[in-house]
């Protein structure tokens, strides 16, 4: 873990023990988060994303849930040996968390302002009055007209754009270094979009934080990540720079990902679909977990009962295909 | 960003504000509302109503103030309880126009918790201090035999544990305005003096099986798994032993004080809150803004009674309400039966109970005016708690 590295994670195993059996739901995950950069961890619903970013947080619901493996450093720390206590400590102050629904994030009992307020009292040493002054100011912050009438009213008399930034103004309130941002515009209008995401990037600018942005949205991620990992069935299939990833996906399944994409100036044919459907973590398929859906590898035998582990390729890329070029070079069994 | 902003700041509508104001809109519940609280000056100025000790007296060329002399620790307390509530109410109203967030934010609770502090420590000061005087001094025959002048009675002139054999059993007239019971003690007095017990029975038992049902059902709600499992069939079991008979066999094993009946009705009838609260939680629990709450690192205790208990308390505060009117139907039963407060402190359904029981004759003015009072404070609590749960549950179904 060098130094320009904020969070590690490394071998991470999420599963989650139900009735009808061990489902895991991340299995072997690793990736890096560079300080002050956007990392975007992609995938279909169901993949695991949302499970990585909650064990993170430490926020995993256990029971069933459990990590079963890895270690996520963080700051020099690992998370998952971290007490509950110091873990309480660590989330909101250090690392933020940005939910997907804004409609149901924000307790409908209180003012907003008092929300934000609970916050920075339990993390700083300031005074009622201070803390509201910064509450105003983070809501100022995150551009919203008139805070200090915003601040005293309650989520219910908000829009949805208007209460994910209050969110996100709840979130940078303790100047966190690491926001994960959980699916942060799913639920708002495309212009709305844009705006959050924008302000997204002018927060990171002015508080240097890292963002670990989890999405499905791939034209979120081309525009503002830098680096970006491809999650598949629990595991990521193909993780890069953004820029080669988009210029030649390695992956069949991120090559069909990119093909479903409407783009500018398409020809008005129908959009191009993955067939089939993603696995149910009870039943994973044998073999690389993506051969039922893969143009290539749904007839090779090879596909179908060994899995590709994530090999380095070149260009520093990694990905998890048989067919990836340059991939049987390197049997190199580490990665 | 750096457009002028409004100066005139007003707070927004609170959760609680758009209850009220939707609970509000009927008149005949406010009707029924002004009866509670008509009921509840009643209770707390009984000594000043019903009353054998002038507010003055002139004995011997000196003025003497019998009445206030005579209260005792009890009524003190009440009156303490009574306006350090006022007090509260008041407060209430003033922040919510204050505009200074700072002021506001978080007050309420502070001013909840010193407020409950001045209560009970200034009852227990006050049954400390104030010593329990004897004053059997009859102020009427002295006034008949010439000794004393002057003197101003309350509106009810009787005392309600005096008893005056001479005017027994006797029906309404102009000087017993609802007639006089067994042992000649006016009842209406004794009407106006069994309104504490009615009103505090159920304040009390209520308030009691709510703190007791909160703190079980949230405890089950929010561990889930096993303990959830185990303590729901606990509470399953506890619904089904039917409560009146439980209570009147525990009533005839222990002493029949006031504060044992309030108890045992708190302690028998949680239940239902426990598994109103529990089913909150359960949803709560999942809740996006419990989530986000948790992710930025908020201790249990906050997350438990800041973020989750004020989401789930609307079903327990109907609940309370139709609790508060079977809580003195119970005790109204009880005292019925004989297992109720020991005599002579007055009691409605012990008053009820002399109409039919003691001489085999049916005096009609002791079953009919305590019967009425029990009827219209239990409707008048039925319809309230309807209200409020009419109140809350479209909201809760456009509650974000």
């Amino acid at each position: 873990m060098n130094n320009d590295t904020l969070l590690d994670a490394q071998g991470l195993c999420v599963d989650f023990f139900t009735e009808e059996g061990i489902a895991h739901a991340v299995q072997n995950v690793s990736f890096s988060v560079k300080k002050g950069q956007t990392f975007a961890l992609v995938g279909e619903s169901g993949c695991g994303k949302s499970v990585t970013a909650l064990s993170i947080m430490q926020l995993v619901p256990d029971p069933p849930g459990k990590i079963v493996a890895g270690q996520i450093n963080f700051d020099g720390r690992n998370l998952v040996e971290l007490s509950e206590k110091c873990m309480r400590a660590v989330r909101g102050n250090r690392i933020a968390m940005i939910f997907q629904e804004p409609m149901t994030s924000l307790n409908p009992v209180y003012t907003v302002g008092e929300q934000i307020v609970e916050a920075i009292q339990l993390h700083q040493k300031k005074s009622e009055t201070e803390a509201w002054n910064l509450a105003v100011e983070v809501l100022r912050q995150v551009q919203i007209p008139d805070p200090a009438q915003r601040v005293i009213e309650y989520p219910h008399q908000m829009s949805g754009g208007m209460r994910q930034r209050v969110m996100i103004a709840m979130a940078i309130s303790c100047k966190p270094q690491l926001l994960i941002a959980d699916e942060p515009t799913t639920a708002l209008d495309v212009t709305i979009q844009a705006q959050i995401l924008d302000l997204l990037g002018e927060l990171q600018q002015q508080n240097k934080m890292s963002i670990l942005l989890i999405t499905h949205d791939l034209g979120i991620v081309e525009e503002r990540a830098s680096e970006v990992a491809v999650m598949y069935a629990s595991k990521i299939a193909e993780k890069s720079d953004c820029k080669s990833l988009f210029d030649k996906p390695l992956h069949p399944y991120t090559q069909g990902l990119l093909k479903s994409l409407p783009r500018v100036g398409f020809s008005g044919k129908r959009l191009h679909t993955i067939s089939g459907v993603v696995p149910d973590p009870l039943h994973f398929p044998t073999g690389c977990k993506f051969h039922p859906r893969c143009p290539i590898g749904c007839t090779d035998k090879r596909c179908q009962t060994i899995e590709p582990q994530l090999r380095k390729v070149e260009g520093g890329r990694e990905v998890a295909c048989w067919y990836a070029p340059g991939y049987e070079k390197h049997d190199d069994p580490k990665l | 960003m750096t457009k002028p902003e409004k100066q005139h700041k007003e707070w927004g509508i609170s959760y609680g504000e758009m209850v009220w104001r939707e609970f509000t809109k009927s008149k005949f519940i406010v009707v029924w509302l002004g009866f509670i609280v008509l009921l509840f000056l009643l209770a707390i100025f009984a000594p000043f109503l019903a009353n054998d000790k002038p507010f003055i007296i002139k004995i011997d060329g000196q003025l003497r103030f019998p009445l206030f002399r005579d209260l005792n620790a009890t009524d003190y307390s009440i009156f303490l309880a009574a306006a350090v509530g006022l007090v509260q109410i008041l407060l209430i109203c003033r922040n919510r126009r204050s505009i200074d967030p700072s002021i506001r934010s978080g007050v309420l609770w502070r001013q909840i918790f010193i407020n409950m502090l001045i209560i009970v420590v200034g009852i227990i000061l006050l049954y400390y201090f104030i010593p329990r005087r004897l004053d059997a001094t009859d102020y009427k025959s002295m006034i008949t035999s010439g000794k004393a002048s002057g003197a101003v009675f309350a509106p009810v002139p009787y005392g309600y544990g005096r008893t005056d054999l001479k005017v027994r059993e006797s029906p309404p007239n102009s000087q017993h305005w609802l007639g006089t019971d067994d042992v000649g003690s006016d009842v209406l007095c004794r009407l106006i003096h069994g309104s504490r017990i009615s009103l505090s029975v159920g304040f009390v038992a209520v308030g009691i099986s709510s703190i007791i049902g909160i703190i079980i059902g949230a405890m089950l709600g929010y561990s889930g798994g096993k303990l959830d499992f185990l303590g729901m069939r606990l509470v399953e079991i506890m619904m089904a032993v039917p409560v009146f008979f439980l209570i009147i066999t525990i009533v005839a094993f222990f002493p029949r004080s006031l504060f044992n009946i309030m108890l045992i009705i708190g302690l028998t009838t949680w239940t239902e809150d426990a598994r109103f609260v529990r089913a909150e939680f359960l949803k709560l629990r999942r809740q996006d803004f419990v989530q986000a709450a948790i992710s930025l690192g908020l201790p249990l205790r906050s997350i438990l009674f800041r973020h989750m208990l004020p989401n789930a308390i609307a079903p327990v505060l109907v609940n309370a309400t139709f609790g508060i009117a079977g809580a003195i139907f119970i005790e109204a039963a009880l005292s019925f039966l004989g297992f109720g407060v020991a005599p002579p402190t007055p009691s409605w359904g012990q008053i009820l109970s002399l109409g039919v029981s003691t001489t085999g004759r049916f005096l009609w003015w002791l079953t009919l005016f305590p019967g009425l009072a029990i009827f219209f404070t239990v409707l008048a609590y039925n319809l309230v708690g309807e209200a409020l749960r009419d109140a809350i549950d479209p909201r809760l179904r456009i509650a974000t």
